[in-house]
């Protein structure tokens, strides 16, 4: 069977270490382009976002009954993105699949990124936002409670569980390869790494109990990759509001995460492995896999999306049918479509071989589920919406500049940590590929 | 830290605190709140005045014919709130127009103190202004003249002293069709009165009656006409006219005439009427007519006008003229109507009194202005002449040629720029007064607060003025006393009334008692006289042209005295939603042929002028007609009402024998896009088949009323989705996830009776009022950002030539299940134990998750901290917070008025009391305003209230009531004539109504239904399946 191995592998233990270390705190001038595009986005962001604080939510395109916009779907756009990594380097880890080996650490960094990115808009699309702390349970004086029966509340939880649990299980994997680049370095650097590596000196006693640990977060972080995006999708599901209220959500809105996460992997690293000519540790071997991944995905989410129109034509619900009706032929008809495009027929091509083996292919076709993910969102948040139950405040929404500017200032927030990453940590995890390669014996090349 | 202990910090932050609130109240021009130096209590507390607690006042805001007693709430110096008079007659409601002229009295273009020449002067020196200049008319021989809108009562015998003959009351869409029609049939000018409660019939020829047109209770009366329990029966309610504005829009029957043809077919009716009655005389005077050709030119059917003639004579029938834009022809052949019916309760002329003048007659005031014959003119604050007129009469370059035009009105206006000397006059709130509206009925005005600016009443400045110049009275009073020798306006009004109405009767006491009830006499019917055996019919025709130009009042502006009020302009238009602008409506066959869609900026030219404006397509326009409102496009007024919309004045001629004759106009895009400044944003006209707009038969609600049946809702035919029973068992069977919530004393809630409901938006205003609701704007508004708790939805309910309008009020429906309470992250909406819904604004963060879950999607964000420019905030609700940026509000039920009652009965009945209903019926403001008691408010946990009973009634209904949200408001079908929705089975209403909400499968019995209405719709008034209901109702009598 293809594919089970990876066709490319890394000369030695020493190959791998340089080849990953190389790129650390020496920035390239496209790097550094990058760096400052993303900088300027964020920059800008914040600025529309200040200008929202001060003026109110008024900046934003709402109006009653649309009151959740693009901040809510670049919400859930990112939580999404969020998935692909715990579930590469968790569930993949814990199934010992082998091609998760050259792309789970930056895909876990995506992560953690995107989880941070999702996590700015439940504050920013709020009308008080600097009563966010509202959302926490700490004890005080006014006897004051959350709302245990609010989704919102259980995406509190949900989400900040699933933020720390994987940002660990990040940091965690990064301990080995942190001692690496602190062997590696001198001076400021090598003191900074040496207390980021936790005294890590690979002795057989470390290696135990470390397996251990990684194990043990691995199946703790796997039943996470599928319960966060089953309580964002219950923000909507629990609502009574027709095109929302659907007990298909949950598992619609995971296979949708992981679909969009493995795109976005495919999205960011295929061009890395170029620009750090890495193509020993990251391929298209890998990204055929993820190639494979989107194909499952993209399968379960033609089903959802027939599924819904069937209930909702079978159930003779006439709010719901009225929806999907009107999602499909109404003014945000071209929205469904280019979804409907994205996600359930230009990932087709990936069935041949030679289309998901070919890198302008599958750069292309990733970022056209990337588009179609964030209009599915836009679909389920904003079509419902629009169209509610009573018929006189039908209505439509059309995100203003602040709101663009702010879903942009978040890709921005995105790439300075993505691109911050970049430098400073290993973005392949080299203790794992070492696993793949013969270990080094004494006499044997470079053995330094 | 030196010491400040606990007991010293409170005690300061009180103190500060009370400080700066009361320094907060007297910011320099609002001295008239309370003057206070310090913070000591009263030694001797001011009569009538208790710091934290109301004063209500008798008094009347509006004037001339639709003069209401209202009763003012009054605290802490200011007036916040109007609601009807219970003295006065009529149901308990106030209607638009006092809560529109309460806001008017804060409005912050209001000027202090008098002008001359643009320059601020002492008062004394603009009033002995005006009495050199009257002084110098007299000498010159030259007239003093007034011109102002409709008045009566004490003022107008002031006026006629001052001014004699040329005191002109005139408004732009007065009555003067109606008084010269009954100057012509009766030799004077007064108006009747329409006992449409008493009808079973109402045919009207287009008069605006249920939006501010004739005495202030005729919306009233229609309401009580269309009550199923007044005597079991619906009046029917036909309209012959071009177009079906907001009152139209209401009617069963819509003949659509063309546009000048309604007075041939009123002549036609008046023949057939009284040949029916055998009334010879009246037949007479309507002369020959050829009523097929009457019929033919307004492109109806002779036996149109029969089924009219004959439910006429029938069913108690009465017949409305045609309001401003109809003719002194079709109002003198509408009163032929009446007279031939023969009924003095339906028809007699016990309306208004008061003067009435004509167009004609302002154009020859104009004419001797022009001639350098007039002295002095004085003008008032109830008309804008300049702005009003049509450009013709060129009347500001006319009007300035008086020696002087003095302008009595605090409210800027494009009449009050071409003024030499500004003398601002209080307004209602702060003068005194009277009115008369209806024979042998008297209003008294009074102030209900002290004068808010350095304005001074026109009785005052009159007086005066008069004294100074040394004039002689032109007129004196009947009883021959000097009306000049008042010492005060309030003393003229006291001495008239004790002299004049009360024939000497000086007894204070009866004073004081008019002061209390604010009301005094009753009205009676006076019976109508003919003087005339004739009259000289003009011919009746089509107005030529591909499209006819109508305008007509506008449901909240009026003719425009309200334009400078927000609430006006930004409450929406019932029919449209439009705000903050003009539009003119087409039908939508006529837009798709001129190629424009809604809100594309279009051309209408006229011979006498043209504008810009959006189209407005919507059914109910004839396709030769073009729609435009009055009231708009102001300049000089105020910063509410100057460069909004068009002034459709300037697109008339001139005006001719009292009406705004239909000219004819052309439309023409120009390609532009206006922003969609509206409310009702959808597309959707009507409810979509989800049963937010139902109706019932009339016949069949006729024999039933609205009693409490054991089947409540069978009349509606609708057959929701079948919740499971758990669900809907009550108590402990009770299965669902969480409990039910415990209601042990109360459980608020309303009722909703669309058949009632007009859409004239009081509610709506009154909301605003009550609330504190903010006004957005039209930028926001355009972007859908409105902030009104209740909106007045609109559908049209498409059933062939009788698309029906039904307008359905809805506000937060406080349901026991509610779709908001169980998103809130943070508990800031919670069920009370009341059963309302309540609002938390300080705990809300503005995750609007609420709103999205809101399926009558009521909930209203505050995007912005909105403020209120100075002197609005003085007319904020104290009662009530403002909301601040970021949080959810949302109606609740007037919580605060729910507070005071409860607090008042437990005051007089013991803690434990449970207040009764009568205490609650009129508790929230929009029921407090509403003046067809469409809503109806109180505790369902009693099983003998009003609004329990009316929950049980055969025509109630609760949309989305398959969600299972257990609201609080329930809503009565609407009684029509269209065909019935219980007799089919499943309920497969016409026109595709409701047959889809219910989910069951009733598809073969929605064909049916819309069979059924195609076989009998077709005919007017033939629209029952006979065999289904035995005898016809006297509504339908012509048609069987």
């Amino acid at each position: 069977m293809h594919g089970t191995e990876d066709p490319n592998r890394p000369a030695s233990f020493a190959a791998a270490n340089r080849d990953i270390i190389r790129v650390l705190l020496k920035p390239s001038v496209g790097w550094a382009a990058l760096f400052a595009l993303s900088t300027a986005m964020m920059v800008w962001g914040g600025y529309n976002w200040y200008l929202q604080l001060v003026y109110g939510l008024g900046v934003a395109g709402y109006n009653p009954p649309v009151m959740w916009g693009i901040y809510i779907v670049t919400f859930v756009f990112w939580v999404g993105i969020g998935h692909a990594g715990t579930l590469i380097s968790a569930i993949l880890f814990l199934v010992r699949s082998k091609w998760r080996t050259g792309v789970y650490r930056a895909s876990e960094a995506m992560t953690v990124f995107a989880v941070m990115t999702a996590l700015l808009f439940p504050v920013l699309h709020l009308g008080r936002a600097w009563q966010v702390y509202w959302f926490f349970p700490y004890p005080n004086q006014r006897y004051l409670w959350m709302n245990f029966k609010s989704p919102l509340m259980w995406d509190v939880f949900a989400i900040s569980t699933y933020f720390t649990v994987s940002a660990v299980f990040f940091f965690v994997g990064l301990v080995p390869d942190i001692a690496v680049v602190r062997d590696h370095s001198t001076g400021l650097v090598k003191k900074i790494y040496s207390v980021l590596a936790l005294g890590w000196h690979g002795t057989l006693r470390q290696w135990h109990h470390y397996m251990a640990a990684y194990g043990f977060f691995a199946a703790l972080a796997a039943p996470l990759v599928l319960s966060v995006h089953s309580v964002v999708s219950w923000d909507f599901a629990m609502a009574i509001t027709a095109g929302w209220h659907s007990t298909i959500f949950p598992p619609y809105f995971v296979a949708g995460a992981i679909f969009s996460g493995c795109a976005m992997v495919i999205t960011l690293m295929l061009p890395l492995s170029y620009a750090y000519d890495w193509k020993a540790y990251l391929n298209l071997w890998h990204f055929e896999q993820l190639a494979k991944m989107c194909l499952l995905t993209s399968g379960i989410l033609t089903y959802a999306y027939t599924t819904e129109y069937f209930v909702g034509w079978y159930s003779q619900n006439p709010y719901e049918w009225q929806i999907f009706w009107w999602r499909a032929t109404g003014e945000y008809a071209w929205a469904f479509w280019l979804m409907v495009f994205c996600n359930c027929v230009a990932p087709l091509p990936w069935y041949v071989r030679s289309m998901r083996t070919n890198p302008v292919v599958l750069f292309v076709i990733s970022i056209f589920i990337n588009i179609g993910m964030w209009f599915e969102r836009f679909n389920i948040v904003i079509s419902s919406l629009a169209h509610q139950f009573d018929p006189a405040v039908w209505t439509n929404y059309w995100p203003t500049a602040v709101e663009w500017g702010i879903m942009i200032g978040s890709f921005g927030w995105f790439g300075f940590w993505f691109l911050l990453f970049l430098q400073v940590l290993p973005a392949v995890a080299i203790a794992e590929i070492k696993e793949l390669i013969a270990p080094p014996v004494k006499g044997g090349v470079e053995a330094k | 830290m030196t010491s400040l202990n606990r007991r010293d910090f409170l005690r300061a932050l009180g103190l500060s605190g009370s400080a700066s609130a009361l320094a907060a109240c007297g910011l320099d021009n609002n001295q008239y709140i309370t003057p206070i130096e310090s913070v000591l209590p009263y030694v001797v507390k001011p009569d009538q005045v208790t710091p934290g607690t109301y004063t209500f006042f008798a008094t009347t805001v509006t004037s001339g014919p639709s003069a209401r007693s209202v009763t003012a709430r009054h605290r802490d110096g200011r007036v916040t709130f109007v609601s009807h008079n219970p003295k006065a007659p009529g149901r308990p409601a106030v209607g638009t127009a006092p809560l529109l002229e309460l806001q008017k009295h804060y409005s912050p273009d209001r000027i202090s103190g008098a002008r001359k020449g643009g320059e601020p002067v002492a008062w004394d020196a603009g009033v002995a202004a005006l009495a050199e200049a009257m002084k110098a008319a007299s000498a010159a021989g030259k007239r003093i003249a007034y011109l102002g809108g409709y008045r009566s009562g004490a003022i107008v015998g002031l006026l006629r002293a001052v001014c004699g003959d040329n005191a002109v009351f005139w408004e732009p869409l007065g009555y003067e069709a109606e008084a010269l029609a009954s100057q012509a049939l009766f030799g004077a000018r007064r108006l009747p009165y329409y006992g449409l409660d008493k009808a079973g019939y109402i045919l009207s020829f287009g008069a605006p009656f249920l939006a501010g047109w004739g005495d202030a209770n005729l919306e009233e009366r229609w309401a009580t006409a269309r009550d199923p329990n007044a005597d079991h029966r619906v009046a029917r309610f036909a309209l012959v006219a071009p177009l079906r504005d907001h009152t139209g829009a209401t009617a069963d029957d819509w003949y659509a005439a063309a546009p000048g043809t309604e007075a041939g077919v009123a002549r036609a009716i008046a023949l057939k009427v009284a040949q029916r009655t055998g009334r010879s005389d009246i037949a007479a005077i309507v002369g020959a007519v050829d009523v097929a050709a009457a019929a033919a030119a307004a492109g109806l059917s002779e036996g149109d006008l029969d089924a009219m003639a004959a439910n006429l004579v029938d069913s108690d029938g009465v017949a409305l003229p045609g309001g401003a834009t109809g003719s002194v022809d079709l109002a003198v052949a509408t009163y032929l109507i009446n007279l031939a019916l023969g009924s003095e309760a339906r028809f007699n002329l016990g309306g208004y009194g008061g003067p009435i003048h004509t167009t004609d007659e302002v154009a020859a005031l104009l004419d001797a202005a022009d001639a350098g014959e007039i002295g002095v003119l004085l003008i008032d604050d109830l008309i804008d002449p300049v702005h009003a007129l049509p450009p013709s009469l060129n009347a500001a370059a006319r009007l300035a040629k008086a020696d002087l035009v003095v302008s009595l009105s605090s409210h800027p206006s494009a009449t009050q720029k071409v003024a030499g000397l500004v003398l601002p006059t209080a307004g209602a709130l702060e003068d005194w007064g009277d009115e008369n509206p209806l024979d042998g009925l008297f209003y008294l005005r009074q102030p209900a607060m002290t004068a808010r600016l350095d304005v001074r009443s026109m009785g005052d400045i009159l007086l005066a003025a008069a004294k100074a110049a040394g004039l002689a009275p032109q007129q004196n009073d009947p009883d021959g006393r000097d009306v000049f020798a008042a010492a005060s306006w309030a003393a003229f009004l006291k001495d008239h009334w004790q002299q004049s109405l009360w024939r000497g009767n000086t007894d204070d006491s009866a004073w004081d008692g008019a002061l209390i009830d604010g009301v005094w006499g009753a009205a009676h019917a006076v019976a109508p006289a003919l003087v005339a055996s004739g009259y000289p019919w003009a011919t009746s025709a089509a107005v030529a042209g591909e499209l006819v130009l109508l305008a007509g009042a506008h449901t909240l502006r009026g003719d425009g005295r309200y334009a400078n009020q927000p609430w006006a302009q930004e409450v929406s238009d019932p029919l449209t939603g439009n705000a903050w602008s003009s539009w003119v409506e087409l039908s939508e066959a006529t837009a798709a042929r001129l190629g424009v869609e809604r809100f594309d900026i279009v051309t209408v030219k006229t011979a006498a002028g043209a504008v810009d404006v959006p189209v407005e397509p919507r059914k109910g326009l004839r396709d030769d007609v073009a729609y435009l409102a009055f009231g708009q496009g102001h300049t000089d007024t105020g910063r509410y009402a100057d460069g909004y919309g068009a002034n459709a004045a300037t697109l008339f001629e001139a005006v001719q024998g009292g009406a705004w004759v239909p000219v004819a106009a052309t439309v023409s895009p120009t390609g532009a896009k206006a922003p969609m400044i509206t409310t009702m944003r959808s597309y959707s006209q009507t409810d979509e088949g989800r049963a937010f707009g139902v109706h019932v038969a009339a016949d069949k609600l006729a024999k039933v009323g609205d009693a409490p049946s054991d089947h409540p809702g069978e009349l509606t035919g609708i057959h929701h989705l079948e919740l499971d029973p758990r669900l809907t068992a009550k108590g402990e069977t009770y299965t669902a996830f969480y409990n039910p919530p415990d209601h042990p004393t109360y459980r608020f809630g309303m009722t909703v009776d669309v058949n009632a409901c007009n859409g004239c938006n009081a509610c709506v205003v009154a909301c605003y009022a009550e609330n504190n609701l903010a006004i957005v704007g039209p930028e926001r508004l355009a972007s859908g950002k409105h902030m009104a708790w209740l909106r007045v939805n609109r559908y049209w309910e498409e059933a062939g030539s009788k698309d029906d309008v039904k307008f359905v009020p809805m506000m937060c429906q406080h349901c026991g299940h509610a779709g908001c309470e169980n998103v809130c992250p943070v508990l800031a909406t919670y069920h009370n134990i009341d059963g309302l819904n309540a609002m938390v604004y300080n705990r809300c963060v503005g995750t609007r998750y609420c709103s999205n879950a809101c399926p009558f999607s009521v909930r209203r964000f505050n995007y912005h901290t909105y403020s209120w420019p100075e002197p609005f905030q003085l007319m904020l609700n104290p009662d009530v917070s403002t909301r601040t940026m970021g949080v959810m509000e949302k109606c609740t039920f007037c919580v605060q008025r729910l507070r005071q009652t409860k607090s008042a009965w437990k005051d007089a009945e013991g803690l434990t009391a449970v207040v009764p209903d009568s205490q609650w019926q009129n508790t929230p403001a929009c029921v407090e305003a509403c003046p067809t008691r469409a809503l109806t408010f109180g505790n369902r946990n009693d099983a003998d209230a009003r609004v329990s009973k009316l929950a049980q009634s055969g025509r109630t209904y609760e949309p989305l009531y398959e969600l299972n949200v257990r609201s609080a408001v329930n809503y009565l079908a609407k009684a029509n004539f269209h065909d019935d929705p219980s007799a089919h089975h499943g309920g497969g209403h016409g026109g595709g109504n409701h047959a889809d909400a219910h989910g069951d499968d009733h598809g073969g019995d929605h064909a049916a239904g819309a069979a059924h209405d195609e076989g009998h719709g077709t005919a007017h008034g033939a629209d029952h399946a006979t065999e289904e209901h035995g005898k016809a109702s006297p509504a339908e009598h012509g048609a069987h």
